[in-house]
């Protein structure tokens, strides 16, 4: 949500100036462990992630509840007899009520047992296992990606904005950011795959069986994750920069000092804009790891995604509960590392003063 | 905004040329609200006025023995798809759907995201934290993974997939209302309004809101383009608008089984969305531009 972003960035900004001094000398690594205010911040921020993760959870339990299908009967097969099903139901502990079966699962969730599918009867720790290193593979290569990209085409076009680099980079970044990621993905195919035939249409190849293959299989994805991507931040920061440029004092300061402009460019204003682009990156996390299911679901990479699609179509409660809220879990964290991030780069928090 | 800090502000611009550059892009600005406006507008009256006007068939119930004609064919100008409906009038009737669901999906937002963040941000205190918690519990979902599964819940269908999306459209404006609401109240008028002994009701509809109304429309401009990349993403699924009623989504899907064939019946779909979500975007921002007179 591109309009969302630069609020919650002000709010952030001056929520983490708020750590002032704690006023005393602390002593003692403890006391000066107690006194920092970095990590009084994350100590601050746990706070709030902890208990929303929990009601997250309730929520995805609720949610679960009402999804169409009956765990009992897709175990017992459809031509089970009545009698089967229900006894099926207790064994799985279905006709317990409500809160006592979110509470177990809760219990069994923080003692490393997530359940099992009830399609295949595997353990969901299993499929986690086979299924995550895809997704962070994937989406850690779309991040990275994105920012490379973004970074050189932003500076460059601030460097003269409303110069032909500037107009280049606004008009390819805007049209691009128009196209859907699960087009860009056909498209991409429609070019490398169908049409030059330079790389696999669909597939993974694990890691295992050489790097080069696993590459070539995680080109074509991680593309279509990542252009859309670096387009929205290519145009923030861009639009941030030339923000600064314009109207902070310490350019101006800069430039009297005879400094280059890529020098008060890199130096100077990007070290500032950092901040509302990190906070946009925090916040995007969620669109990354949305982009993921549906990306998944076009190169047929086995991730998480396809797992979670797989599930929710089958009713496959316990392993769509897990993924859901793996999904939101990293959102919540992609945020909180935002929030350490900003403490930990912006000196007036760092040495704990204004 | 646009009055403290006009764009023409020529004689406080370090550079001579900064006038005339300004006026330029200020220039420059309009137009393309002009084309990008244009352009949303003659989709909405080809989409909806579309069908009655134009000389096209049925999007659906086409014969299988006209399957897969290519563009100019006799009465299909974009030629038929896989089951022999014809391309041209599919594009029209699932635009239809895609910009139904993103108005809807968006007065929904607006109205109840709206009027819960400015409620919140004028109750402030507890009343404010809890509101704020209890949306930041639906905003911590990835928005796609929680549509997926209120979709599937809820069933596939045109209304239900309206429900699905309003479920994150609903928190975003929320807090954007909610922070355009706080602006406000730090507002000398407010506090003269406050002062004079307004009740709170009269405050929020004739001082907060025509306020926050601008920005909260800007950013629908924007949300249109989210919801309906969202909603063809559902579709694309398998759990948005349900086949044979066509949307974008599912002419893609449907569309990509048969892509190294027929690649241009991926194409017309991907382009309509393009457009689409292209020049929403850019009348979002353009809006938003000069309402802040950046």
């Amino acid at each position: 949500m591109s309009g969302a972003t630069t609020t919650p960035a002000a709010e952030k900004r001056t929520r983490v100036t708020e750590n002032g001094p704690a006023g005393e000398q602390p002593e003692g690594l403890r006391a000066r462990l107690a006194g920092s205010p970095v990590l009084r911040l994350v100590g601050r921020r746990l706070m709030i992630v902890i208990p929303l993760l929990f009601v997250v959870s309730a929520l995805v339990f609720l949610l679960m509840e009402a999804l169409p299908g009956d765990p009992a009967q897709i175990r017992a097969g459809m031509d089970a007899s009545e009698e089967e099903v229900e006894a099926v139901r207790q064994q799985m502990g279905l006709d317990r009520p409500g809160h006592e079966r979110y509470l177990s699962w809760l219990g069994g969730a923080l003692t490393g047992d997530l359940g099992s599918s009830v399609v295949s009867g595997r353990a969901v720790t299993t499929l986690l296992g086979e299924r995550l290193p895809v997704t962070l593979q994937m989406a850690g290569m779309a991040f990275v990606l994105s920012i490379v990209i973004s970074l050189p085409l932003a500076l460059a076009a601030a460097r003269r904005p409303g110069g032909l680099v500037d107009r280049f980079v606004m008009v390819c970044s805007m049209t691009l950011l128009a196209v859907p990621n699960f087009v860009m993905a056909l498209l991409l195919v429609l070019v490398f795959a169908v049409g030059l035939g330079m790389l696999p249409a669909i597939g993974f190849v694990p890691l295992a069986e050489g790097v080069w293959p696993n590459m070539r299989s995680m080109i074509l994805p991680v593309l279509s994750l990542a252009v859309p991507m670096a387009c929205f931040y290519a145009r923030f920061l861009r639009g941030d920069l030339v923000e600064q440029l314009n109207a902070a004092a310490y350019i101006d300061t800069a430039r009297s000092k005879g400094t280059g402009p890529w020098r008060i460019l890199w130096l100077h204003a990007f070290r500032n804009s950092s901040f509302g682009l990190l906070t946009l990156v925090g916040l995007n996390i969620g669109a990354l790891v949305g982009g993921t299911v549906i990306i998944e679901r076009i190169f047929a990479m086995p991730g998480m995604g396809t797992l979670m699609l797989e599930g929710v179509m089958s009713s496959d409660v316990a392993v769509v509960q897990t993924c859901v809220f793996i999904f939101a879990a990293a959102a919540v964290f992609a945020n909180l590392l935002v929030d350490v991030m900003y403490a930990v780069l912006d000196p007036r928090v760092r040495y704990g003063s204004h | 905004m646009a009055v403290t800090s006009p764009p023409g502000s020529a004689t406080l611009s370090p550079a001579p040329l900064a006038g005339s550059a300004t006026r330029w892009s200020s220039f420059r600005r309009r137009l393309t609200i002009w084309i990008s406006g244009s352009v949303v507008a003659l989709l909405v009256i080809t989409c909806y006025l579309g069908p009655f006007v134009l000389p096209i068939p049925s999007p659906v119930g086409g014969n299988v023995l006209d399957s897969g004609l290519s563009p100019g064919s006799p009465g299909h100008p974009l030629g038929t798809d896989v089951n022999g409906n014809d391309v041209l009038s599919r594009l029209i009737h699932g635009g239809r759907s895609s910009l139904t669901v993103g108005v809807v999906v968006n007065i929904i937002g607006l109205a109840i995201g709206g009027t819960v963040g400015a409620i919140s941000a004028y109750l402030g205190g507890r009343a404010d934290s809890i509101i704020m918690r209890a949306l930041d519990v639906l905003i911590a979902f990835p928005s796609l993974v929680l549509v997926i599964v209120l979709a599937q819940i809820l069933g596939p269908s045109l209304p239900n997939t309206i429900l699905a999306l309003s479920a994150f459209s609903i928190p975003a404006v929320a807090r954007i209302s909610r922070a355009a609401t706080l602006k406000v109240m730090s507002m000398p008028y407010l506090q003269a309004a406050e002062l004079s002994g307004s009740p709170w009701w009269r405050i929020l509809s004739r001082h907060v809101v025509p306020n926050i109304v601008p920005q909260l429309t800007t950013f629908a401009m924007l949300g249109m383009a989210i919801v309906v990349v969202t909603e063809g993403a559902l579709s694309f699924l398998g759990l948005g608008i349900p086949p044979p009623r066509p949307s974008w989504g599912n002419m893609i899907f449907e569309a990509q089984q048969s892509m190294s064939a027929t690649p241009l019946l991926v194409l017309w779909p991907s382009i309509a969305l393009l457009v689409t979500v292209l020049s929403f975007n850019l009348l979002g921002e353009s809006i938003r531009d000069e309402v802040t007179g950046r």
